[in-house]
């Protein structure tokens, strides 16, 4: 068939597949005409080597759980879905690293960590499908951020697959190392515009030995997430300090505390460590106004923290806009406050879910009605207006695709435009790397 | 290059004629850093400012000169000798602390501020700066930044890149821009990440937005000495295993005892194989329990001694020993050569006994100092330069230890960086196509040949070593406490 003649990927060693197949893997409506399921980076490489060839453009695809962020795709010729690169490469437990192919699943890795009393620090959304590379590629991560460190902090040694189809590594397999660039800087966070993670060394740390979680209920905004930083700035470190408010506790959980918000302490540490923070964190949130205060442990608090870092991504709280905003932990609960009162045109306020340890708010608009773009557009702007007010970023991660033309879903950038359009020339000369998708239509 | 008419008469318009040197007898001082080599510049400007330093980029690159830009010079790459010549821009006078905002737990600094200085002055609220390079008493906080250092403290709390939140940077074209901020997540590609341990090859920073940690409420020092390393290294391993990741875990074998105990006196055992210094800190309970098991650990490979520091002045003696190693070194020969390479923390024992096989084999001592905990090693070859055959053996003897390095599954650097000093051995863990993925960092910062150039990837090119020893003594060693 003539099809299959002019089919690029005719000799590649990876499943490539056309048609009917690759309806499940649409970004914002369009659906790309090819899918390859390579399941090594040798195979990755050569279907990148061969898609550049032919002038086709690539999108990588993990768990296909944060697909939809960003700009829709300029093009979209052939997505590589990574699920089959899911092997753990190398775990020498003792040395407290872990090199892994990009498609493995959070859990899955988790769980292998766990059996040696480890984990990777940190909680990125919807785990059981999120693939590691994924993860990177999105920047993303949940409550639990180690010392408040991101993703970027637990990555030191990446191989990527080039635009270009070379494969190409940075860092190495130690936890010290400043040989050469740290090209991975470059991948994590950058939606694989410059680059396909293919293989990833990761810093990994003890599992706290026991844990535990104080759930504290206020009034005001206020009171929740100045409790929140009282903690901050206590002589403990949580390993995630949460706040959210009743229209997020609805959708994520039954804990009807009768306040309006909520703040979930988790801690963990040897048997008096944890003790001694129990005790002080109890007389802080006390102080600090909070009605009768929880603990959870086992099994409840794990669903907890599930279903706080799945915020914004499952099925019970998906929304029709949803926003990331970046901002210091001081500023946060005043944009907190004037998030929640940016009202969908039907009258309801959003959702909010609040790190403010690391200054990240999470706002989702569930409107009941049908609302137009421009409406949810104009709504998305006023968002980031209070958040580029108070001094920080914001970024729609859920928007309906005809508002993504009417609102820059990323906003401005943490550094000049022209030297991230630079880093893409460079790097994806062609521009068939996910094109079009990120800051500035990169 | 005729670029370097008027240059000077420039320089000094733009940042007065004081804050320029340009006399060969002047120049001298700026030859060296903490490393090998040497170059000299034509010119070493002072600038005040982050427009002072714009200006002098935009001199230079009118001028196509190149401009390298040093903190403190403590660095033991190379990476502050202007081996092109050209403009070092030195930013020790831009030394302010700007602003402690102890609400948010940050520090905003210029890149001259001494790293010790960050701590110091964030004292007052509890808190303070973790990076803690052996040299921080010296060092600045724009070296750090260029060099992503570490120190003995950033097993359990990271090094310079994770502290790090946002940076002011001059761009080769003398542009200024944020390279991120105050907040923890970024938009775009994490530019700041890039900058950080580049070197000083694609930007200079003039700002530093830097994170503090809350200072722990206790400290607890112990001191494990063991006849042999073997039962030194096992006991590292065994702490690791046993999911304890302490604030530091450092070893010294016994020539850096020897070394250290002359000078100052540590009270560490004359006879001793390796001793182990390991710190806990935090919560006093977390301190109570992690010590606890750290000394289970120690004492079931058989110590001769483990000895927990009494009060702090006992602690600050240990660490005086530790941290003075490399000044102390001086006595044990005339010159060293420090090398730095990192290994999977597992392998300790077989990289330590195939060192002393090369020790062997060159006839010269070794003394190794290790950020054990983190598989950093610091061996220490001992030598004479004036004997021309010993200097050759020395740098050999580096040359193999990195080899066996990167063999096991180790890197060439851990926190001193390539700079000149490993830029030829590079191709041992990258081909062409990783360097040439990195290269491409500088082009997209329009960088390449502008900031710092001929460091980090091998140009083929033989240095002419100068002296490491020479250059502690010159600072002093108390620079390196």
């Amino acid at each position: 068939m003539t099809t299959q003649r002019l089919n690029p990927f005719a000799d590649a060693e990876a499943r490539v597949v056309s048609g009917d197949e690759t309806a499940a893997y649409q970004i914002d409506g369009i659906r790309p005409s090819l899918v390859a399921y390579p399941s090594s980076t040798e195979q990755l490489s050569e279907v990148v080597t061969l898609a550049a060839r032919a002038g086709l453009s690539v999108t990588p695809w993990g768990g296909g759980t944060h697909i939809n962020m960003g700009n829709p795709p300029e093009s979209l010729d052939v997505v590589v879905d990574l699920a089959g690169h899911n092997r753990v490469i190398d775990y020498p437990a003792a040395d407290l690293t872990a090199t892994v192919q990009a498609g493995v699943t959070f859990s899955e890795l988790q769980k292998t960590l766990a059996d040696e009393g480890q984990w990777l620090a940190i909680d990125p959304p919807l785990p059981d499908l999120a693939t590691v590379g994924g993860v990177l590629a999105t920047g993303l991560s949940g409550p639990t951020k180690w010392q408040y460190w991101g993703p970027r902090d637990v990555v030191i040694g990446m191989k990527i697959v080039q635009a270009d189809g070379v494969v190409t590594k940075s860092g190495g397999q130690v936890v010290k190392n400043v040989s050469g660039y740290d090209m991975s800087r470059i991948h994590i966070g950058g939606l694989g515009t410059l680059g396909i993670i293919a293989e990833v060394s990761l810093k990994l740390t003890p599992l706290p030995r026991h844990q535990v979680t104080l759930v504290a209920s206020y009034d005001s905004t206020e009171a929740c997430i100045g409790a929140a930083l009282d903690v901050f700035h206590s002589d403990i470190v949580p390993l995630a300090i949460t706040a959210f408010d009743k229209l997020a506790v609805r959708r994520i959980s039954d804990l009807d505390t009768g306040r309006n918000h909520t703040l979930a302490v988790r801690l963990g540490g040897r048997p008096k460590t944890l003790d001694r923070q129990r005790r002080e964190i109890l007389s802080t949130l006390e102080s600090s106004g909070s009605g009768a205060i929880n603990a959870l442990a086992g099994d409840d608090a794990t669903r907890l923290w599930r279903s706080l870092a799945d915020f914004a991504w499952d099925e019970a709280t998906r929304p029709l806009l949803g926003v990331r905003a970046s901002v210091t932990p001081s500023a946060c609960a005043e944009l907190v406050q004037k998030l929640e009162r940016l009202t969908s045109p039907d009258g309801k306020g959003p959702a909010v879910v609040a790190h403010p340890a690391h200054g990240t708010v999470l706002a989702c608009w569930y409107p009941d009605g049908e609302e137009s773009d421009s409406a949810i557009a104009k709504l998305a702007s006023a968002a980031r207006n209070v958040a580029e007010k108070a001094g920080g970023r914001l970024v729609v991660e859920h928007a309906p695709i005809g508002t993504k033309s009417l609102v820059d879903v990323w906003g401005e950038p943490a550094g000049p435009s022209d030297l991230l359009r630079r880093f893409k020339n460079r790097y994806d000369p062609q521009r068939l790397l996910n094109p079009g998708r990120f800051v500035g239509g990169i | 290059m005729n670029g370097e008419t008027g240059l000077i008469e420039e320089l000094e318009a733009a940042v007065g004629a004081d804050y320029v040197v340009s006399r060969s007898e002047d120049l001298v001082v700026y030859e060296y850093d903490g490393s090998v080599d040497k170059a000299m510049p034509a010119a070493v400007v002072l600038p005040s400012s982050t427009y002072e330093v714009s200006a002098v980029v935009a001199i230079a690159a009118r001028h196509g000169v190149p401009v390298v830009a040093r903190g403190a010079g403590t660095g033991l790459s190379g990476g502050a000798v202007a081996e092109k010549g050209g403009i070092v821009l030195a930013v020790t006078r831009m030394n302010s602390i700007l602003e402690i905002d102890t609400a948010n737990s940050l520090a905003v600094v210029e890149p001259g501020v001494i790293n010790l200085d960050i701590s110091h002055a964030a004292a007052v609220h509890g808190l303070y700066f973790a990076p803690d390079p052996s040299s921080q008493r010296a060092c600045t906080i724009g070296g750090n930044v260029a060099e992503n250092s570490g120190g003995p403290h950033c097993l359990a709390y990271g090094v310079t890149t994770n502290h790090v939140l946002g940076v002011e940077a001059v761009l080769a074209d003398g542009s200024v821009h944020w390279l991120g901020d105050r907040t923890r997540e970024t938009v775009g590609y994490d530019l700041r990440g890039t900058i950080i341990g580049s070197e000083g090859t694609l930007a200079i920073v003039t700002k530093i937005v830097v994170r503090l940690l809350k200072e722990p409420e206790a400290v607890r020092t112990l001191l494990a000495v063991y006849s042999t390393i073997k039962d030194a290294s096992s006991a590292v391993s065994g702490i690791i295993a046993a999911g304890i990741v302490p604030a530091a875990l450092e070893m010294m074998d016994s020539l850096c005892i020897e070394a250290a105990e002359e000078s100052v006196h540590a009270g560490y055992p004359k006879g001793a194989g390796a001793v182990l210094l390991v710190e806990v800190d935090g919560l006093a309970e977390a301190v109570e329990e992690e010590a606890a098991e750290i000394e289970s650990v120690c004492q079931s490979f058989n110590p001769m001694e483990i000895r927990t520091a009494a009060d702090p002045e006992e602690r600050a003696r240990l660490w005086a020993a530790r941290k003075g190693v490399l000044g102390a070194l001086g006595r044990l020969a005339p010159n060293y050569y420090l090398v730095d390479g990192t290994i999977p923390r597992t392998r300790l024992l077989e990289v330590l006994s195939a060192i002393e096989e090369i020790s062997q084999s060159v006839d010269l001592p070794i003394a190794n100092l290790l950020h054990a905990g983190d598989g950093n090693l610091h061996p220490a070859v001992l030598f004479d330069e004036r004997d021309t055959d010993e200097l050759r053996r020395a740098l050999h003897a580096g040359g193999e230890i990195l080899k066996l390095c990167v063999a096991s599954g180790g890197v060439l650097s851990g926190e001193h960086g390539i700079g000149l000093e490993k830029q030829e051995y590079m191709p041992l863990m990258f081909s062409d196509a990783d360097m040439h993925a990195m290269a491409g960092l500088a082009d997209a910062f329009e960088s390449g040949g502008r900031f710092n150039p001929g460091k980090i990837f091998p140009t083929g090119h033989k240095h002419e070593p100068g002296s490491q020893a020479g250059s502690v003594s010159r600072l002093g060693a108390r620079a390196y406490l």
